[in-house]
């Protein structure tokens, strides 16, 4: 492997130097420890936390005006729709305007991503074994996609939905997985019901929650409960009886005789279906699963619930009545379409409000996504690499801690979790070309932290350059490395 | 300027919540705790294991002799290998060293523990017992509570490591105002140096002083979330860094297994000798709908063995007569199996008290398997009685303040 005599050596900008990192990251992430063994372990984390953080009305923010210009607005457009931007994808949307270039994230449906598509190894689903090897590809092939896509709110809202309508690699098979990954970048902006009922059918999810096991006389309970307690209602707008009755309607659906977790397609068998006449919601009929989508859906406490999250997610936690009210109403009159809803969050005064900057840490794909895109990498080395600390940082892709998902929010923060970050920071700054993101501190501040440090800060960096000028990489790192970077 | 505690009182997290302002913060109760005489009380250790997803009490200690468990679950019953404990209980055939250790004296087992009223959401009824509360709700877990409550009788010296989590999320109910740290690797634990051939550039400073910044000019909470937690990950990397580093196990810990190396980690960062005083790791996989038992025959076991290495561990360490572990899970399992050969969720199961300080024994009343509630156990013991134990007989902490109500406690300690 060829290594470059020095810290500033030239390089061109994109594999040679990325690929560096591999050998010495990956020997420091298996210091790191059972590293992905032990967060793997992670299992069944409740994180109420972030319930806790939603009940807080008013942040206190030092920010009383922070979005200056609109090269700000876009950048905060892209860490939220997105995964972030290089400099020179800042100029270019900063040039359209904040609001053009909303209008653009939204319609990325006209955007090639064909050289990204081209840039990435094939994934043959049916081809992907159980294990760390089949996990590794797959949650490097996602991270080059949020990297390297040209489309950023398709592939964020991928990762809205793998954290909602949760599967994982402790139960589903891995092209299972990539096929319900499809799946979700598909319906990303779609109706919701036509999503539930994809997702109700979908390997992984009936694997996940044992829907593949669940048939007429035998009914399993596991994927009706977390339909309503997680993906629609919530609790407080079922009862026992709703549970036990829906999960007959959703009897029928069957992965085949043969291992089900390498079972790609399902497929309904009448006679496993139950007919009979279920109660449901004060209802009554010969329901099947997508009868029970249909009555979910179009409930108000689906439409709010649905649409604090999806504001949540965006723009900042614990949403004013009103707004999830406005949100709701247009969920309901636009036929529960996620994109409408979606649209009207980013158009809105409230995410360029002062209370949405900085709102959120950076989830760990976020921060590692963003790191790398930033710097301009595109390719597929050193993913393997960073996709491991993204789990030493307590994100495994494909694998969500439990049917809730990440709890996110403030459980991002804390003691080896921060550490990560700032060691991934110093790797990815002592091995990447600093050329995309430039070369001063001031073209370093503007791509990553939007110019907007605390004074104490920036004398801080300034100092640091005085005295580290011949080695951007250092600099690089205290850049990354701040406070402000942690946050979204 | 804001700590983590006023980060806490921002509502945040709140503290406490609702009427119980605990006696805990008044100066007379503290004091008095403080003064009781009693040094063995800081080298005490609890360790909390997780059995996460809902673990079916009914295959784990199983009244084998009773017709009606047999008719309940045709086919994931254990028929056979089941290690008695009494006449009519046993333990599943996996858990030998448990069974080894009961016949030892140094397992306790608590029989049918739930709450009235059982929450069937794993979500709710994590957080009713992580937080003691049967409202569940929010902020800090009970022993994060017991972790303030050590802090504010200062015997938190080191301000850093009195609270573990293995892995890389804040177990909830450590949720603390006072420090806790989330481990994945001791080695991993710390800064790594910044500048490349041997220019070493000195990180800590100037990142203490940008998040120190941070916090004073923006958002809260995370400009104080971020500030404190950076301060605490670099005062326990300092300690763990400076202490004795030699520890070998002194036991083979199963490989593969992520529970095996948890209990590891938290194994060597008590012999580091940093003051731990109560340590989290998780086991999942518990949620068996479908297809049980074999998957859990091996989750047992690999409890089983992972457990039995620890405890070998410590012992070599010198350090087992001052540690007990207790394991949890959010509820137990319905009585009938269900039509997919697994069971669906339920309530009312068994605890673990395990290690020297645990009065071995059956305690509690076995649930009955006639008279159930739509299905499920009723509960027979208040878990609330079992932290009420371990915080009062073991960790010499007071209870009913941190518990917020007065629960009976139970003989399950040598004290």
């Amino acid at each position: 492997m060829d290594v470059p005599a020095g810290p500033t050596a030239p390089s061109p900008p994109i594999a040679p130097l990325w690929r560096r990192p591999l050998a010495r990251r990956t020997a420091l992430a298996a210091g790191a420890a059972g590293a992905a063994g032990l967060a793997l372990a992670a299992l069944w984390r409740s994180g109420d936390l972030t319930h806790a953080l939603e009940h807080v009305q008013d942040l206190t923010h030092g920010d009383s005006q922070p979005f200056t210009s609109q090269r700000v607005k876009v950048a905060h457009l892209l860490r939220r729709a997105g995964f972030g931007a290089t400099a020179a994808e800042l100029d270019r949307y900063a040039a359209m305007g904040a609001s053009a270039a909303t209008a653009a994230v939204l319609a990325y449906q006209t955007t090639s991503n064909a050289a990204l598509e081209a840039q990435l190894p094939a994934v043959d689903p049916t081809g992907l074994a159980r294990g760390a090897a089949s996990a590794s590809k797959l949650q490097s092939w996602w991270l080059q996609r949020m990297v390297g896509t040209a489309r950023p709110l398709e592939e964020k809202m991928t990762l809205f939905w793998h954290g909602l309508l949760t599967s994982g690699l402790d139960k589903a098979g891995p092209g299972q997985l990539y096929v319900q990954n499809q799946l979700f970048r598909t319906h990303a902006l779609g109706n919701f019901d036509d999503l539930l009922k994809a997702v109700s059918k979908d390997p992984a999810m009936m694997v996940y929650l044992d829907t593949e096991t669940n048939r007429v006389g035998r009914p399993n309970e596991n994927y009706a409960r977390e339909l309503m307690e997680l993906f629609t209602t919530g609790i407080g707008h079922y009862t026992e009886d709703d549970v036990r009755e829906s999960a007959r309607a959703f009897t029928g659906w069957t992965l085949g005789r043969g291992n089900v977790r390498a079972s790609l397609q399902s497929t309904f068998k009448p006679r496993l279906h139950d007919p009979g006449v279920k109660t449901f919601m004060g209802r009554s009929g010969a329901f099947n699963g997508d009868d029970i989508v249909d009555v979910l859906v179009p409930l108000r406490a689906t439409a709010e619930r649905l649409c604090t999250r999806l504001f949540t997610f965006f723009a900042y936690p614990n949403p004013e009545r009103a707004i999830v009210q406005h949100l709701a109403d247009t969920f309901q009159q636009k036929r529960y379409n996620v994109g409408a809803v979606v649209k009207e969050i980013l158009g809105m005064d409230a995410f360029y409000a002062p209370k949405a900057y900085r709102a959120m840490p950076k989830s760990p794909a976020e921060y590692v996504a963003q790191m790398i895109r930033g710097l301009g990498h595109s390719g597929p080395a050193g993913l393997p690499a960073a996709a491991a600390a993204l789990a030493q940082m307590g994100q495994v892709l494909f694998y969500p801690p439990n049917v809730a998902g990440w709890p996110g929010a403030s459980s991002w923060i804390n003691s080896s979790a921060l550490l990560t970050r700032l060691n991934f920071a110093n790797s990815v700054a002592g091995l990447a070309s600093t050329g995309a993101a430039g070369k001063t501190l001031d073209q370093m501040l503007a791509t990553f932290v939007d110019s907007n440090v605390t004074a104490s800060t920036r004398s801080g960096l300034e100092q640091l350059a005085s005295t580290h000028g011949n080695d951007p990489s250092t600099l690089l790192y205290f850049v990354l490395a701040t406070p402000e970077y942690q946050l979204n | 300027m804001f700590t983590r505690r006023d980060f806490l009182r921002q509502g945040l997290l709140p503290v406490f919540s609702g009427s119980s302002v605990p006696a805990v913060f008044a100066n007379g109760v503290y004091a008095a705790a403080a003064d009781s005489p009693n040094a063995a009380r800081s080298d005490r250790i609890l360790v909390l294991v997780q059995l996460a997803g809902g673990n079916d009490g009914l295959n784990t200690v199983i009244p084998f002799q009773d017709g009606a468990y047999h008719d309940a679950r045709p086919t994931i019953r254990q028929e056979t290998g089941v290690l008695p404990l009494s006449p009519t209980l046993g333990l599943h055939p996996n858990l030998k060293f448990l069974k080894q250790s009961f016949d030892q004296g140094r397992l306790a087992i608590v029989q049918g523990v739930g709450y009235p009223n059982p929450n069937l959401s794993h979500f709710a009824s994590m957080a009713i017992w992580e937080s003691a509360s049967v409202r569940g709700g929010i902020g800090e877990g009970w022993l994060g509570r017991y972790l303030a409550y050590l802090d504010q009788v200062g015997e938190s010296p080191n301000h850093a490591l009195e609270g573990v989590s293995a892995g890389p999320l804040v177990a909830p109910e450590l949720r603390s105002s006072a420090p806790v740290t989330t481990l994945t690797s001791l080695r991993a634990f710390q800064l790594q140096p910044v500048g490349e051939h041997g220019t070493a550039v000195d990180a800590e400073n100037p990142l203490m002083r940008f998040y120190g910044a941070f916090k004073a000019n923006a958002p809260a909470p995370y400009g104080a979330l971020l500030d404190t937690t950076l301060q605490e990950a670099l005062r326990a990397s300092h300690a763990l860094q400076a202490t004795d580093r030699s520890y070998q196990a002194k036991a083979t810990y199963p490989a593969q297994s992520p529970i095996a190396s948890s209990l590891k980690l938290v194994a060597e960062t008590i012999v580091s000798g940093q003051g731990v005083r109560v340590a989290h790791v998780t086991l999942g996989g518990f949620d068996n709908h479908a297809r049980e038992k074999a998957v859990h025959d091996r989750l047992l076991q690999d409890l089983d063995q992972a457990l039995s290495a620890f405890m070998q561990d410590l012992q070599g360490q010198g350090v087992a007569d001052r540690v007990l572990v207790m394991t949890w899970s959010e509820f137990g399992r319905r009585v009938n199996e269900n039509g997919s050969a697994g069971t669906d969720h339920g309530t009312a199961a068994p605890m673990f008290l395990l290690g020297a300080p645990a009065s071995g024994g059956l305690y509690g009343e076995t649930p009955s398997l006639q008279s159930l509630d739509n299905g499920n156990l009723k509960f027979t013991t208040d878990f609330r009685s079992v932290y009420a134990t371990v915080l009062q007989d073991y960790l010499q902490a007071p209870a009913s303040d941190l518990l917020g109500g007065n629960f009976e406690t139970l003989p399950l300690l040598k004290t």
